[in-house]
């Protein structure tokens, strides 16, 4: 059929009463004026209970609160709403998801204005949006448990867990790195190396547990006689330390003075009254050059005079007033002795395959155990080493204890097969003519695969002769050794040696990987440098890598490789033995 | 402190607008729950002719800077007071008619309470000290806990409709074509996640104690049929709040200055143009 116009004719009410979902026409303020067959039968209400019944009435309350907040201002504004969420209860009780649409149609002339509804059923589009949701909000639950977990562990991670004082990484934590000299309205950072009379005898006579209610004893005197600027921390077993800002050295004598004071007065333990001293070594900064561990070490030293000059009292420590280049020929003495003396050693700190969570390898670090200041770090002789020429033998020593090393864990412990062996070369190493030599040499006499040696070159060291650089070090690839740039972003940071230099891998620097999850911007830092490794195609290791937070971000950033504390710190051989068994 | 935010920093936070009369007096907008200042839009052109007229987004809300969002700061309603205080002092803006709707009432009565020679008067829109029911004091507010975490579900179930980029397209409505279908798609948009923080502090508040702490001259419109502000709740913010002023409007639902806007205006006009 058609009309007069050539129009099919189409039965309009039909389609109003039989659509596959509910049409109503309500006024401005909701109340239902018409509504079709589909509502009617879907909500199971009859018309005449529906009609005049206000829509919004037909939602639950926190439906209805959205509807008239959000939904009616903007029907009223714009004229139309889309596709809005809602649960229509029926005449069971039962609520219906739907979604609803609606038009409004402002009052002309006698007309008043008119709102027309669509309703669906969307039950199963509702249910599959509101487990996306609650996916959602457990997600966010999750994040903001493991940020909380890991304020908690960074806060233990600082903390000595006995006394509850910062521990030597809390302090550093609070005093930073940097240089403290005298700058600050003339005031000098100090140190006071606060160390216990006879502790052992405590814990010999009285027990453990009296031992320990003496250093916690002790931690509440210290950190009540220590006012706000300064902070206590205790290192290890009986050694404290009290850091402050001073106005010179009376003043930080002074203050030991009333430390070796507040220490004296008797303490009950155990039924006992007992009365203990300490040995205070004390160390200011002076210059601006000292950092918070400088002035601790300097205090320690001090603290060994105190105990031989008898005990309670305090010992100021003064850096001699020497020439400086006979501190360094006695300096360089003790290390050429040393390295005759077997007094280095090498440490092996592994290197962990992020995907596998398992070992690929190990860094060799050397250490050398200095008969007055204790082992000491390369930082604190390599410098020394290298201007010198003793790095050469230094060197050579070195990658000849490593490769003994590899040759005997692939020998005699499974465990050990396959490992690569990362092995650091000085500036120096890398511009000597004998290097390739004695690298060849080594590998011949250890019957090493070259492939499994890795020797890692600082940037700067790079940088200070790049012509030489690139020649050496093609010479050391056409062995077949791997190549490792170190201390990334630290330098220059520039892309062209990364294509100019053959390098196999790049290894962040620990300033970036310490950042990671506090400072967007050292995020930001490691995941270029990530990028920009595989870019051209080498291999990314992390180092300094302290927190299960850190770990995991660099895993989500794709980072090869990482080492540091929290996988293990750097090894002597036999507890690199049991580490790499344990974690086989 | 307040006032070392630039005019232009404050106006970024809040999408600050600036419309009508340059040299007329000031009325400042604020709009409530669930909304931006796109809901003024059907009042604002009975003043914009003879006032100053200040609209601006709650951070959260509209196209406000949502970076600036704190859920710290926005986890009272202090905050969002704080925000109007800073609007006040960036533009320079004295002797103020704020006009608050629905929860942004509360908020304007505690910036009064705490600048109060900025503001010459209150207009109060469906304004309501506290939405849920108080057992020990027989206050009723119209609402049970378990509605407000109704509430909270319905927000959830909408999470997608707020989340602009999911929006669906309106289709369009002849009726109304003078709205740009922009407009449409962007009306009162919201971040979800804020969406129900903001919900949980506008329900969960109770805004009861800054009453009696004002005493700027403020008129209360009450409508008939309002979900959100009973009867009730009209008549306890008129007898706890001194100089106020309470006037029924004819009207039903919860937002009279878009479903009335007429009346609505005539009524702020005649309170306002009472005495100069």
């Amino acid at each position: 059929m058609t009309d007069t116009a050539g129009r099919p004719v189409v039965n309009f009410e039909a389609l109003f009463h039989q659509a596959p979902c509910g049409y109503l026409v309500t006024d401005d303020g909701g109340r239902i004026a018409a509504v079709n067959d589909t509502f009617v039968r879907w909500t199971g209400y009859s018309r005449t209970t529906l009609l005049g019944t206000k829509l919004q009435f037909l939602m639950p309350v926190g439906d209805q609160i959205l509807y008239a907040t959000h939904c009616i201002p903007q029907l009223g504004i714009t004229g139309s709403v889309s596709e809005i969420a809602v649960d229509i209860v029926g005449a069971d009780h039962i609520r219906r998801p739907a979604l609803l649409s609606a038009s409004r149609f402002a009052a002309a002339g006698q007309e008043s204005g008119s709102i027309r509804v669509i309703i669906f059923s969307a039950h199963e589009r509702r249910l599959y949006e509101t487990e996306l949701v609650s996916a959602l909000r457990a997600a966010e639950e999750s994040d903001a448990k493991r940020a909380l977990a890991e304020q908690e562990l960074r806060r233990l991670a600082l903390h000595d867990a006995l006394t509850g004082l910062p521990n030597r990484a809390g302090l550093k934590a609070r005093f930073g790195a940097a240089p403290h000299g005298g700058t600050r309205e003339r005031k000098s950072l100090a140190a006071l190396f606060i160390d216990l009379d006879h502790f052992k005898a405590v814990n010999d006579s009285l027990g453990h547990s009296a031992g320990d209610n003496l250093l916690v004893s002790v931690a509440g005197r210290l950190a009540a006689a220590v006012q706000a600027s300064g902070a206590v921390a205790r290192l290890s077993g009986d050694e404290f330390v009290v850091v402050d800002e001073v106005a010179g050295t009376d003043d930080a004598t002074a203050l030991a003075a009333s430390l070796l004071d507040v220490m004296a007065a008797p303490m009950h333990l155990e039924g006992l009254e007992i009365v203990i001293s300490a040995s205070i070594g004390i160390a200011v900064a002076q210059g601006g050059d000292d950092t918070v561990e400088d002035l601790i070490r300097r205090a320690d030293i001090a603290v060994y005079r105190a105990k031989e000059r008898g005990r309670n009292r305090w010992e100021l420590h003064r850096p001699a007033p020497s020439d400086p280049a006979v501190d360094r020929l006695r300096a360089l003495g003790e290390l050429r002795r040393g390295i005759g003396e077997g007094a280095l050693r090498v440490h092996y700190q592994p290197r962990i395959d992020l995907r596998t969570g398992r070992a690929s390898g190990v860094e060799a670090l050397v250490r050398w155990q200095h008969p007055t200041r204790g082992l000491l770090p390369p930082s604190e002789f390599i410098a020394m080493a290298e201007e010198s020429g003793l790095v050469r033998p230094l060197g050579a020593w070195v990658l000849d204890e490593t490769l003994k090393l590899a040759e005997s864990l692939r020998r005699n412990d499974h465990h050990g097969a396959g490992l690569e062996f990362a092995v650091n070369l000085s500036a120096r190493q890398l511009n000597d003519p004998g290097l390739v030599d004695m690298v060849e040499g080594a590998l011949e006499r250890r019957s090493m695969d070259p492939a499994l040696l890795l020797l890692e070159i600082t940037e700067t060291a790079l940088m200070s002769d790049p012509g030489a650089a690139v020649e050496s070090l093609n010479a050391l690839k056409n062995l077949g050794v791997g190549l490792a740039v170190d201390d990334f972003g630290t330098g220059y940071s520039s892309l062209m040696y990364l294509k100019k230099f053959p390098v196999n891998e790049l290894k962040i620097d620990r300033s970036f990987i310490m950042g990671l999850g506090l400072d967007t911007g050292d995020g930001a830092i490691v995941g270029s440098c990530i990028d920009l490794a595989h870019a051209v195609g080498i291999r990314a290791v992390a180092e300094g890598v302290e927190t299960s937070g850190q770990a995991q971000a660099l895993q989500d950033m794709g980072c090869d490789l990482a080492q540091g504390y929290l996988f293990a710190r750097p090894l002597p051989v036999p507890q690199l033995r049991e580490w790499l068994a344990s974690h086989a | 402190m307040l006032g070392a935010l630039t005019a232009e920093a404050v106006a970024k936070r809040n999408n600050v607008t600036v419309l009508g009369r340059a040299d007329g007096p000031v009325m400042l907008f604020a709009h409530g729950y669930g909304c931006d200042q796109d809901m003024w839009r059907r009042l604002v052109p009975y003043f914009a002719a003879d006032y100053q007229v200040v609209l601006f987004d709650h951070v959260g809300a509209g196209h406000s800077d949502l970076d600036a969002y704190d859920r710290e700061k926005y986890g009272t309603l202090d905050g969002y007071a704080t925000d109007v205080l800073e609007i006040c002092a960036a533009l320079d803006l004295a002797d103020v008619i704020l006009v608050g709707h629905s929860v942004s009432a509360m908020i304007a009565l505690i910036a009064a309470a705490r600048e109060p020679e900025r503001f010459a008067r209150l207009i109060l829109v469906a304004p309501s000290p506290r939405y849920t029911n108080d057992a020990d004091d027989g206050y009723v507010g119209g609402f049970s806990h378990e509605d407000i975490e109704g509430l909270l579900k319905s927000l959830d179930s909408n999470y997608f409709a707020w989340a602009e980029a999911l929006a669906p397209m309106a289709m369009g409505n002849p009726d109304s074509p003078e709205y740009a279908e922009e407009l449409r798609s962007s009306f009162c948009r919201t971040n979800p996640s804020i969406a129900r923080h903001f919900a949980r502090v506008t329900f969960l508040s109770d805004s009861r104690s800054i009453l009696d702490r004002v005493q700027c001259d403020s008129l209360i419109l009450q409508c008939s049929d309002d979900l959100l502000a009973p009867p009730e709740v009209g008549t306890y913010v008129h007898q706890h709040l001194g100089h106020s002023t309470l006037v029924h409007l004819q009207t039903t639902g919860h937002c009279p200055h878009v479903s009335a806007p007429e009346a609505t205006a005539g009524a702020i006009l005649q309170y306002i143009g009472r005495r100069p």
